[in-house]
Protein backbone atom coordinates (compact mmCIF):
# COMPACT_ATOMS: atom_id res chain seq x y z
CA UNK A 1 0.00 0.00 0.00
CA UNK A 2 1.40 3.39 -0.71
CA UNK A 3 2.27 6.07 1.99
CA UNK A 4 -0.18 8.38 1.00
CA UNK A 5 -2.63 5.68 1.28
CA UNK A 6 -2.15 4.28 4.58
CA UNK A 7 -5.33 4.54 6.75
CA UNK A 8 -1.89 5.45 9.43
CA UNK A 9 -1.45 8.14 7.58
CA UNK A 10 -3.88 10.56 9.30
CA UNK A 11 -1.61 10.42 12.92
CA UNK A 12 1.66 11.37 11.31
CA UNK A 13 2.61 14.52 12.94
CA UNK A 14 3.28 18.06 10.02
CA UNK A 15 5.22 20.55 11.49
CA UNK A 16 3.66 23.76 11.22
CA UNK A 17 6.30 26.05 12.40
CA UNK A 18 9.82 24.89 13.22
CA UNK A 19 11.26 25.58 16.58
CA UNK A 20 14.92 24.22 17.92
CA UNK A 21 15.70 25.33 21.26
CA UNK A 22 19.42 24.04 22.10
CA UNK A 23 19.25 21.01 20.07
CA UNK A 24 16.08 19.88 21.00
CA UNK A 25 13.26 19.85 18.47
CA UNK A 26 10.14 21.85 19.61
CA UNK A 27 8.42 22.47 16.43
CA UNK A 28 4.82 23.60 16.78
CA UNK A 29 2.75 21.06 14.93
CA UNK A 30 -0.54 20.20 13.87
CA UNK A 31 -0.67 18.10 16.74
CA UNK A 32 0.24 21.22 19.01
CA UNK A 33 -2.02 22.96 17.21
CA UNK A 34 -4.60 20.26 18.42
CA UNK A 35 -3.67 20.82 21.57
CA UNK A 36 -4.41 24.28 21.13
CA UNK A 37 -8.12 24.16 19.72
CA UNK A 38 -8.66 21.86 22.25
CA UNK A 39 -7.68 24.26 25.03
CA UNK A 40 -8.87 27.07 23.16
CA UNK A 41 -12.73 25.24 22.79
CA UNK A 42 -12.82 24.54 26.86
CA UNK A 43 -11.74 27.39 28.17
CA UNK A 44 -14.12 29.67 25.93
CA UNK A 45 -16.88 27.43 26.52
CA UNK A 46 -16.34 27.39 29.99
CA UNK A 47 -16.19 31.19 30.29
CA UNK A 48 -18.56 32.35 28.47
CA UNK A 49 -21.38 29.78 28.95
CA UNK A 50 -21.52 31.12 32.62
CA UNK A 51 -21.08 34.36 31.77
CA UNK A 52 -24.44 35.62 32.45
CA UNK A 53 -24.11 33.52 36.14
CA UNK A 54 -28.21 33.32 36.24
CA UNK A 55 -29.65 31.47 38.91
CA UNK A 56 -31.91 29.92 36.00
CA UNK A 57 -28.97 28.18 33.68
CA UNK A 58 -29.14 29.29 29.84
CA UNK A 59 -28.83 25.99 27.80
CA UNK A 60 -24.86 26.47 27.44
CA UNK A 61 -24.68 26.84 31.38
CA UNK A 62 -26.85 24.31 31.88
CA UNK A 63 -24.29 21.71 29.63
CA UNK A 64 -21.12 23.54 31.95
CA UNK A 65 -23.09 22.80 35.36
CA UNK A 66 -23.45 18.97 34.25
CA UNK A 67 -20.28 18.84 33.26
CA UNK A 68 -19.01 20.26 36.42
CA UNK A 69 -21.13 18.03 38.70
CA UNK A 70 -20.75 15.12 36.87
CA UNK A 71 -16.98 15.00 38.35
CA UNK A 72 -17.84 16.68 41.10
CA UNK A 73 -20.09 13.91 41.51
CA UNK A 74 -17.95 10.84 40.09
CA UNK A 75 -14.78 12.27 42.54
CA UNK A 76 -17.63 12.29 45.63
CA UNK A 77 -18.22 8.66 44.89
CA UNK A 78 -15.09 7.04 44.60
CA UNK A 79 -12.87 9.04 46.85
CA UNK A 80 -14.92 11.32 49.13
CA UNK A 81 -14.33 14.21 51.13
CA UNK A 82 -10.91 14.34 50.24
CA UNK A 83 -11.34 14.41 46.73
CA UNK A 84 -12.48 18.04 46.73
CA UNK A 85 -8.88 19.06 46.62
CA UNK A 86 -8.22 16.62 43.33
CA UNK A 87 -11.59 18.07 41.34
CA UNK A 88 -9.52 20.96 39.17
CA UNK A 89 -7.13 18.46 38.16
CA UNK A 90 -9.42 15.50 37.46
CA UNK A 91 -12.35 17.94 35.84
CA UNK A 92 -9.15 19.35 33.63
CA UNK A 93 -7.83 15.84 32.45
CA UNK A 94 -11.34 14.84 31.78
CA UNK A 95 -12.09 18.00 29.44
CA UNK A 96 -8.80 18.01 27.93
CA UNK A 97 -9.26 14.17 26.78
CA UNK A 98 -13.06 14.63 26.03
CA UNK A 99 -12.65 17.32 24.10
CA UNK A 100 -9.10 16.26 22.16
CA UNK A 101 -11.24 13.17 21.36
CA UNK A 102 -14.23 14.51 20.07
CA UNK A 103 -12.27 17.39 18.01
CA UNK A 104 -10.32 14.25 16.79
CA UNK A 105 -13.46 13.12 15.53
CA UNK A 106 -14.14 15.70 12.86
CA UNK A 107 -12.66 15.16 9.98
CA UNK A 108 -9.16 16.10 8.48
CA UNK A 109 -8.49 16.94 12.00
CA UNK A 110 -5.83 15.90 14.60
CA UNK A 111 -6.17 13.37 17.63
CA UNK A 112 -3.41 14.34 19.67
CA UNK A 113 -4.97 11.47 22.45
CA UNK A 114 -3.67 8.79 19.32
CA UNK A 115 -0.45 9.07 19.86
CA UNK A 116 1.14 7.05 23.16
CA UNK A 117 3.70 9.57 23.93
CA UNK A 118 0.69 12.18 25.21
CA UNK A 119 -1.28 9.51 26.78
CA UNK A 120 1.54 8.10 28.77
CA UNK A 121 2.43 11.47 29.65
CA UNK A 122 -0.82 12.59 31.07
CA UNK A 123 -0.87 8.69 32.64
CA UNK A 124 2.16 9.45 34.30
CA UNK A 125 1.53 12.75 35.55
CA UNK A 126 -0.98 10.72 37.34
CA UNK A 127 0.73 8.18 38.56
CA UNK A 128 3.59 9.77 40.08
CA UNK A 129 1.21 12.32 41.73
CA UNK A 130 -0.72 9.99 43.28
CA UNK A 131 2.28 7.96 44.34
CA UNK A 132 3.90 11.09 45.99
CA UNK A 133 0.51 11.35 47.61
CA UNK A 134 0.60 7.56 48.65
CA UNK A 135 4.00 8.47 50.31
CA UNK A 136 2.84 12.12 51.98
CA UNK A 137 -0.15 10.65 53.50
CA UNK A 138 0.85 6.96 54.45
CA UNK A 139 4.43 7.60 54.84
CA UNK A 140 6.35 3.88 54.63
CA UNK A 141 3.28 2.54 55.69
CA UNK A 142 2.16 2.87 51.91
CA UNK A 143 4.37 -0.01 50.81
CA UNK A 144 1.55 -2.12 52.81
CA UNK A 145 -0.46 -1.37 49.98
CA UNK A 146 1.34 -4.34 47.95
CA UNK A 147 0.66 -6.60 50.76
CA UNK A 148 -2.85 -8.16 51.00
CA UNK A 149 -4.59 -8.55 54.16
CA UNK A 150 -6.28 -11.84 55.18
CA UNK A 151 -3.95 -14.01 53.07
CA UNK A 152 -1.52 -16.81 54.19
CA UNK A 153 2.14 -15.41 55.13
CA UNK A 154 3.43 -18.37 52.60
CA UNK A 155 1.81 -16.37 49.73
CA UNK A 156 3.26 -13.19 50.44
CA UNK A 157 6.39 -13.89 48.18
CA UNK A 158 3.58 -14.47 45.32
CA UNK A 159 1.35 -11.96 45.37
CA UNK A 160 3.83 -8.63 46.78
CA UNK A 161 5.31 -9.17 43.10
CA UNK A 162 2.19 -9.60 41.43
CA UNK A 163 1.03 -6.53 43.21
CA UNK A 164 3.71 -4.20 42.44
CA UNK A 165 4.34 -5.24 38.82
CA UNK A 166 0.36 -4.41 38.59
CA UNK A 167 0.76 -0.98 40.39
CA UNK A 168 3.67 -0.14 38.41
CA UNK A 169 1.83 -0.98 35.11
CA UNK A 170 -1.11 1.44 35.95
CA UNK A 171 0.51 4.36 34.18
CA UNK A 172 0.74 1.82 31.20
CA UNK A 173 -2.50 0.39 30.87
CA UNK A 174 -3.84 4.00 31.35
CA UNK A 175 -2.04 5.58 29.03
CA UNK A 176 -2.16 2.17 25.96
CA UNK A 177 -6.16 1.98 26.55
CA UNK A 178 -6.88 5.09 25.29
CA UNK A 179 -4.37 5.62 23.16
CA UNK A 180 -5.51 2.35 21.26
CA UNK A 181 -8.96 3.17 21.40
CA UNK A 182 -8.81 6.05 19.49
CA UNK A 183 -5.83 4.53 16.81
CA UNK A 184 -8.05 1.57 16.24
CA UNK A 185 -10.96 3.53 15.82
CA UNK A 186 -9.58 6.32 13.57
CA UNK A 187 -7.68 3.27 11.11
CA UNK A 188 -11.56 1.62 11.15
CA UNK A 189 -13.07 4.31 10.05
CA UNK A 190 -10.07 5.11 7.55
CA UNK A 191 -10.09 1.59 6.10
CA UNK A 192 -13.74 1.58 5.44
CA UNK A 193 -13.80 5.20 3.99
CA UNK A 194 -11.08 3.38 1.47
CA UNK A 195 -13.80 0.58 0.69
CA UNK A 196 -16.05 3.52 -0.44
CA UNK A 197 -13.49 4.11 -2.87
CA UNK A 198 -12.54 1.65 -4.20
CA UNK A 199 -15.24 -0.39 -4.72
CA UNK A 200 -17.14 -0.87 -7.78
CA UNK A 201 -20.41 1.08 -8.59
CA UNK A 202 -22.98 1.59 -5.92
CA UNK A 203 -21.36 -1.25 -3.15
CA UNK A 204 -19.52 1.48 -2.19
CA UNK A 205 -22.57 2.89 -0.16
CA UNK A 206 -22.64 -0.19 2.13
CA UNK A 207 -19.07 0.85 3.54
CA UNK A 208 -20.04 3.92 3.76
CA UNK A 209 -23.27 2.65 5.80
CA UNK A 210 -20.79 1.69 7.89
CA UNK A 211 -18.63 4.54 8.81
CA UNK A 212 -21.93 6.69 9.49
CA UNK A 213 -22.70 3.74 12.34
CA UNK A 214 -18.99 3.53 13.28
CA UNK A 215 -19.07 7.46 13.79
CA UNK A 216 -21.73 7.22 15.89
CA UNK A 217 -19.79 4.22 18.16
CA UNK A 218 -16.58 6.41 18.28
CA UNK A 219 -18.49 8.98 19.31
CA UNK A 220 -19.51 7.11 22.23
CA UNK A 221 -15.88 5.96 22.71
CA UNK A 222 -14.66 9.05 22.78
CA UNK A 223 -16.76 9.76 25.75
CA UNK A 224 -16.45 7.00 27.20
CA UNK A 225 -12.23 6.84 26.99
CA UNK A 226 -12.23 10.37 28.64
CA UNK A 227 -15.02 9.22 31.55
CA UNK A 228 -12.85 6.05 31.86
CA UNK A 229 -9.36 8.22 32.41
CA UNK A 230 -11.12 10.47 34.73
CA UNK A 231 -12.66 7.56 37.09
CA UNK A 232 -9.49 5.57 36.75
CA UNK A 233 -7.47 8.91 38.20
CA UNK A 234 -10.29 9.55 40.82
CA UNK A 235 -9.64 5.10 41.97
CA UNK A 236 -6.17 5.96 41.94
CA UNK A 237 -6.50 8.69 43.95
CA UNK A 238 -9.21 6.82 46.70
CA UNK A 239 -5.94 4.01 46.81
CA UNK A 240 -3.59 6.99 47.79
CA UNK A 241 -5.87 7.96 51.05
CA UNK A 242 -7.11 4.55 51.78
CA UNK A 243 -4.64 1.79 51.18
CA UNK A 244 -7.20 -1.32 50.81
CA UNK B 1 3.78 3.84 12.95
CA UNK B 2 4.16 7.79 12.90
CA UNK B 3 3.14 7.03 16.78
CA UNK B 4 6.80 5.05 17.70
CA UNK B 5 8.69 7.66 15.74
CA UNK B 6 10.60 9.84 18.39
CA UNK B 7 11.82 12.53 16.21
CA UNK B 8 8.41 14.48 17.47
CA UNK B 9 7.84 13.26 21.31
CA UNK B 10 9.62 16.40 22.91
CA UNK B 11 7.51 18.49 21.20
CA UNK B 12 4.92 17.14 21.90
CA UNK B 13 5.48 16.50 25.15
CA UNK B 14 6.97 20.22 25.28
CA UNK B 15 3.39 21.80 23.85
CA UNK B 16 1.45 19.44 25.64
CA UNK B 17 2.63 20.58 29.41
CA UNK B 18 2.50 23.97 27.99
CA UNK B 19 -1.10 23.86 27.03
CA UNK B 20 -2.00 21.59 29.81
CA UNK B 21 -0.71 23.87 32.59
CA UNK B 22 -2.44 26.39 30.72
CA UNK B 23 -5.76 24.62 31.03
CA UNK B 24 -5.30 23.60 34.02
CA UNK B 25 -4.64 26.58 36.12
CA UNK B 26 -7.34 28.60 33.73
CA UNK B 27 -9.64 25.97 35.06
CA UNK B 28 -8.57 26.07 38.32
CA UNK B 29 -8.25 29.64 38.81
CA UNK B 30 -11.05 31.30 36.69
CA UNK B 31 -13.86 28.63 35.36
CA UNK B 32 -14.33 26.18 38.02
CA UNK B 33 -14.91 28.97 40.78
CA UNK B 34 -17.05 31.14 38.64
CA UNK B 35 -19.71 27.58 37.73
CA UNK B 36 -18.90 26.80 41.56
CA UNK B 37 -20.50 30.56 42.73
CA UNK B 38 -23.27 29.91 40.28
CA UNK B 39 -24.03 26.85 41.64
CA UNK B 40 -23.70 28.09 45.47
CA UNK B 41 -26.16 30.89 45.00
CA UNK B 42 -28.73 28.44 42.73
CA UNK B 43 -28.45 26.46 46.56
CA UNK B 44 -28.41 29.58 48.85
CA UNK B 45 -31.05 31.00 46.47
CA UNK B 46 -32.89 27.61 47.02
CA UNK B 47 -32.21 27.03 50.44
CA UNK B 48 -33.38 30.71 51.42
CA UNK B 49 -37.06 30.16 49.62
CA UNK B 50 -37.18 26.99 52.05
CA UNK B 51 -36.42 28.43 55.20
CA UNK B 52 -38.43 31.39 54.91
CA UNK B 53 -41.47 29.73 53.37
CA UNK B 54 -40.87 27.01 56.58
CA UNK B 55 -40.98 30.16 58.79
CA UNK B 56 -44.62 31.32 57.36
CA UNK B 57 -46.11 27.90 57.52
CA UNK B 58 -44.77 28.00 61.22
CA UNK B 59 -45.78 31.86 61.71
CA UNK B 60 -49.51 30.47 60.20
CA UNK B 61 -49.69 27.68 62.25
CA UNK B 62 -49.18 30.05 65.67
CA UNK B 63 -52.06 32.35 63.87
CA UNK B 64 -53.89 29.35 63.71
CA UNK B 65 -53.46 28.23 66.91
CA UNK B 66 -54.17 31.33 68.26
CA UNK B 67 -57.70 32.00 66.54
CA UNK B 68 -58.61 28.62 67.92
CA UNK B 69 -57.77 29.37 71.38
CA UNK B 70 -60.02 32.81 71.03
CA UNK B 71 -62.79 30.79 69.09
CA UNK B 72 -62.38 28.57 72.08
CA UNK B 73 -62.73 31.19 74.76
CA UNK B 74 -65.26 32.72 73.21
CA UNK B 75 -67.50 29.39 73.08
CA UNK B 76 -66.93 29.46 77.09
CA UNK B 77 -67.82 32.98 77.87
CA UNK B 78 -71.09 32.57 75.24
CA UNK B 79 -71.38 29.12 77.22
CA UNK B 80 -71.41 30.87 80.63
CA UNK B 81 -73.64 33.90 79.36
CA UNK B 82 -76.37 31.40 78.07
CA UNK B 83 -76.28 29.22 81.54
CA UNK B 84 -76.82 32.56 83.49
CA UNK B 85 -79.60 33.87 80.96
CA UNK B 86 -80.94 30.76 81.61
CA UNK B 87 -80.66 30.79 85.41
CA UNK B 88 -81.94 34.65 85.29
CA UNK B 89 -84.77 33.90 83.44
CA UNK B 90 -85.59 30.65 85.09
CA UNK B 91 -85.44 32.59 88.63
CA UNK B 92 -88.04 35.71 87.18
CA UNK B 93 -90.46 33.12 85.90
CA UNK B 94 -90.47 31.41 89.37
CA UNK B 95 -90.96 34.76 91.23
CA UNK B 96 -93.59 35.69 88.60
CA UNK B 97 -95.12 32.17 88.50
CA UNK B 98 -95.60 32.43 92.77
CA UNK B 99 -96.65 36.36 92.41
CA UNK B 100 -99.62 34.84 89.81
CA UNK B 101 -99.94 31.97 92.43
CA UNK B 102 -100.53 34.11 95.48
CA UNK B 103 -102.60 36.66 93.87
CA UNK B 104 -104.77 34.05 91.85
CA UNK B 105 -104.93 32.38 95.93
CA UNK B 106 -106.28 35.77 97.25
CA UNK B 107 -108.50 36.32 94.41
CA UNK B 108 -109.95 32.66 94.87
CA UNK B 109 -110.04 33.21 98.61
CA UNK B 110 -112.23 36.32 98.04
CA UNK B 111 -114.37 35.32 95.60
CA UNK B 112 -115.46 32.06 97.96
CA UNK B 113 -115.66 34.39 100.41
CA UNK B 114 -118.09 36.63 98.37
CA UNK B 115 -120.04 34.03 97.03
CA UNK B 116 -120.62 32.57 100.39
CA UNK B 117 -121.68 35.88 101.79
CA UNK B 118 -123.86 36.16 98.49
CA UNK B 119 -125.38 32.60 99.01
CA UNK B 120 -126.15 33.32 102.77
CA UNK B 121 -127.99 36.39 101.89
CA UNK B 122 -129.96 34.32 99.30
CA UNK B 123 -130.84 31.55 102.21
CA UNK B 124 -132.23 34.68 103.78
CA UNK B 125 -134.08 35.99 101.24
CA UNK B 126 -135.40 32.35 100.44
CA UNK B 127 -137.04 31.83 103.33
CA UNK B 128 -138.89 35.13 103.22
CA UNK B 129 -139.54 35.12 99.96
CA UNK B 130 -141.03 31.58 100.58
CA UNK B 131 -143.14 33.37 103.84
CA UNK B 132 -144.35 36.06 101.71
CA UNK B 133 -145.34 33.50 98.61
CA UNK B 134 -146.86 31.01 101.41
CA UNK B 135 -149.29 33.87 102.52
CA UNK B 136 -150.13 35.14 99.46
CA UNK B 137 -150.95 31.61 98.34
CA UNK B 138 -152.62 30.64 101.39
CA UNK B 139 -154.85 33.97 101.62
CA UNK B 140 -155.62 33.78 97.43
CA UNK B 141 -156.65 30.06 97.61
CA UNK B 142 -158.67 29.71 101.38
CA UNK B 143 -159.23 33.64 101.86
CA UNK B 144 -157.55 32.83 105.45
CA UNK B 145 -155.21 35.42 107.13
CA UNK B 146 -152.03 33.51 108.45
CA UNK B 147 -149.60 35.38 110.99
CA UNK B 148 -146.13 35.40 110.24
CA UNK B 149 -145.42 33.04 113.15
CA UNK B 150 -147.83 30.22 111.88
CA UNK B 151 -146.14 30.15 108.42
CA UNK B 152 -142.96 30.56 110.09
CA UNK B 153 -143.68 27.32 112.08
CA UNK B 154 -145.00 25.62 108.29
CA UNK B 155 -141.86 26.36 106.95
CA UNK B 156 -140.10 25.18 109.93
CA UNK B 157 -141.18 21.64 110.18
CA UNK B 158 -141.80 21.34 106.15
CA UNK B 159 -137.76 22.10 105.99
CA UNK B 160 -137.08 19.42 109.04
CA UNK B 161 -139.26 16.85 106.98
CA UNK B 162 -137.44 17.57 103.74
CA UNK B 163 -133.76 17.21 105.02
Amino acid sequence: MAAKDSPLKQFEIDTISEIEISGYNLSFTNSSFAMFITVLVITLFLTLSVNTKSIIPSRWQLISELMYNFIAQLLSDTVGENGKKYFPFVFSLFMFVLVGNMIGMIPYQFTFTSHIIVTFALAAVVFIGVTILGFFNHGLKFFSFFVIPGVPFYMHPLLIPIEVISYLSRPISLSVRLFANMLAGHTLLKVFAGFVVTMPFFTGAFPLAFIVALTGLEVLIAFLQAYVFAILTCLYINDAYHLH
Amino acid sequence: MPQLNPEFFVSQLFWLAIFFTFLFIFLWRISLPRISTVLENRQNKINKNLSSAKELQEKALEIEKKINLQIFKAKEEADILIKETINSLQDEVASQLSELDQDLEKKISNSEKEILKSRDNQMKNIDYEIANLTKLTVSKITNLDLTNSDIDKAIKSSKESLN
